[in-house]
């Protein structure tokens, strides 16, 4: 009865509106995050959810799946950066030390410098992003993902900010 | 520290504990010159001024100019920007900057104007109005204006100006150039591609009719232009007049020799070329017929390589060879003239040949 209460929350679009629109995919390994744990506390519907999606202070996300990080940024970089017309992207097999710049975006405003949020290495970087840029912007949280990486150090999720605290700092930018 | 008018050095450091101290009372902007004519020195010294100075309270604008130079945007590629062979045999330097946009030719005519700020306090626009306004007011029967592109055109058609900028951890910089007097047959011999057949998605540049401002307006003196953007810029601030430096000087700048050495090699130059391929015709008059080359570029080196020679004039084991061997060389005619130099020396005069029409392609 408690795993069908936690289903119902999760399908009841029980997150609140500033949560970013997670891809299916996001959502699927979540819910079943849920079912295979046989904790009552596990089933609060939002924590596997939120604890996925990490921010830094330099606008960039992470969402960590079974030890990779996605990294993108975040609707609020896309907007100041303007139309993004080029990414520089790490090769894969970089290593990336915690706020180490890997790459950079070039919009029509500037070229932005991109810093590593975690220390790991680079398996993936999203290909799409060589033809279409654009993404970057349409779809910041999902298509417009930039590269993978490995997690060498867990620990440094927890100096990252929710998507409640990345929410009161950007507030507190456009004071 | 009290009598720093009279001595420049200590003029100098004094700036530099200012700008580097955030305890001091805020300055609203300061202007510094370049004594430097080196364009990797001078990128250099924007990449520590960014990364060094509390730009939170106050701006700096940095004026400079280089000895003859291509520099191409941070995601360009500089063999479908220049020239690079006419580069080499005029001394032109070649660098690649931090920031985004496009290829310019500067040289001693030309003056480079770096505005830094914090992020909040990023406006192009109104930095462009610091050397629009500056114009007007030196001569103002000159029609200067900035465009959306954030060019800024003169009497409605002619470029004298283009934009690019950087955003950093902290701060940002935002630079332009202004043709003064800038050699204009020297730009347009270098600023073509290297090599034809280019296949890439690096950042374009777009071409523009340029002028420089002495064609318009002759008796404007090169000192006189610099001092008036100063004054422009320090319009409404209690300073006045620009503080020169000298940016391969380690005891204002620390470390700034490595950062110097970072832009000048061949690593970043190069190396950070966005991957493109060029797929081309091969000269081969002994043949009398041509051939065709097909190689992929990544980083700035030869990723995949192949050669289409006439099967009757070398067997294709021979061409295979020499494709081979180039795999793994920096696309440059040097490096890989060296990885060659067995091939180029051997019996095989067609071999030979071959090898030549290879190397001229790649500039």
């Amino acid at each position: 009865m408690a795993m069908r209460a936690a289903v119902r929350c999760l399908s009841a679009a029980n997150f609140s509106s500033r949560l970013p629109q997670l891809s299916s995919a996001a959502q699927l390994s979540a819910t079943r995050l849920l079912w295979r744990s046989g904790s009552p506390r596990t089933l609060s519907s939002t924590s596997a959810l939120s604890t996925a999606l990490k921010f830094t202070d330099k606008h960039e996300w992470v969402q960590v799946e079974g030890g990779i990080g996605t990294v993108g940024i975040s609707s609020y970089a896309q907007e100041a950066l303007g139309d993004v017309v080029y990414c520089g992207l790490p090769e894969v097999g970089q290593r990336l030390e915690q706020m180490e710049e890997f790459g950079a975006l070039e919009s029509v405003k500037a070229a932005s410098e991109l810093y590593s949020p975690l220390t790991g290495e680079v398996t993936e970087i999203n290909t799409e992003l060589a033809e279409n840029p654009g993404l970057v912007n349409k779809d910041c949280y999902a298509q417009g993902w930039l590269i993978k990486m490995t997690i060498e150090k867990p620990e440094e999720l927890e100096s990252l900010m929710d998507q409640a605290g990345y929410d009161k700092f950007i507030k507190s930018l456009e004071e | 520290h009290q009598n720093q008018a009279s001595c420049s050095a200590v003029s100098t450091l004094t700036c530099f504990c200012f700008l580097t101290c955030s305890g001091f009372s805020t300055r609203s902007g300061l202007v510094l010159q370049s004594r430097s004519t080196d364009v990797h020195q001078n990128l250099a010294l924007e990449d520590w001024i960014d990364a060094n100075v509390d730009l939170q309270r106050r701006s700096v604008l940095l004026l400079w100019r280089n000895r003859p130079a291509v520099v191409i945007g941070r995601h360009q590629n500089p063999w479908a920007e220049c020239d690079l062979k006419a580069m080499r045999r005029a001394g032109i330097a070649l660098a690649r900057r931090r920031s985004g946009g496009g290829t310019v030719f500067h040289d001693l005519g030309n003056l480079n104007l770096t505005f830094f700020a914090s992020k909040k306090a990023y406006d192009r626009q109104r930095n462009l109005k610091v050397v629009t306004e500056a114009l007007r007011r030196l001569r103002p029967e000159l029609d200067v204006r900035a465009t959306d592109r954030l060019d800024i055109i003169l009497n409605g058609h002619y470029k004298i100006s283009g934009t690019a900028s950087r955003l950093s951890r902290q701060s940002s910089y935002h630079h332009c150039t202004l043709l003064h007097s800038a050699d204009r047959s020297a730009l347009s011999a270098v600023l073509r591609p290297s090599c034809p057949g280019i296949h890439s998605n690096a950042t374009p540049s777009v071409p523009s009719p340029v002028a420089n401002l002495i064609d318009h307006a002759p008796s404007l003196q090169w000192e006189e232009l610099v001092e008036g953007v100063a004054e422009q810029y320090n319009k409404g601030s209690t300073d006045s007049g620009t503080v020169l430096v000298d940016p391969s000087d380690e005891t204002l700048f620390p470390d700034v020799g490595r950062l110097e050495a970072e832009l000048r090699g061949w690593n970043w130059t190069f190396g950070k070329t966005p991957k493109f391929s060029v797929e081309t015709q091969l000269q081969l008059p002994e043949a009398r017929r041509s051939g065709r080359l097909q190689v992929d570029v990544k980083n700035g080196r030869i990723d995949g390589c192949s050669i289409d020679a006439p099967a009757d004039w070398i067997c294709e084991r021979l061409s295979g060879e020499l494709s081979a061997v180039l795999v793994g060389e920096r696309f440059c005619p040097n490096a890989a003239a060296a990885a060659v130099a067995a091939l180029l020396r051997c019996e095989n005069r067609r071999m030979r040949e071959l090898c030549a029409a290879v190397l001229q392609v790649m500039g």
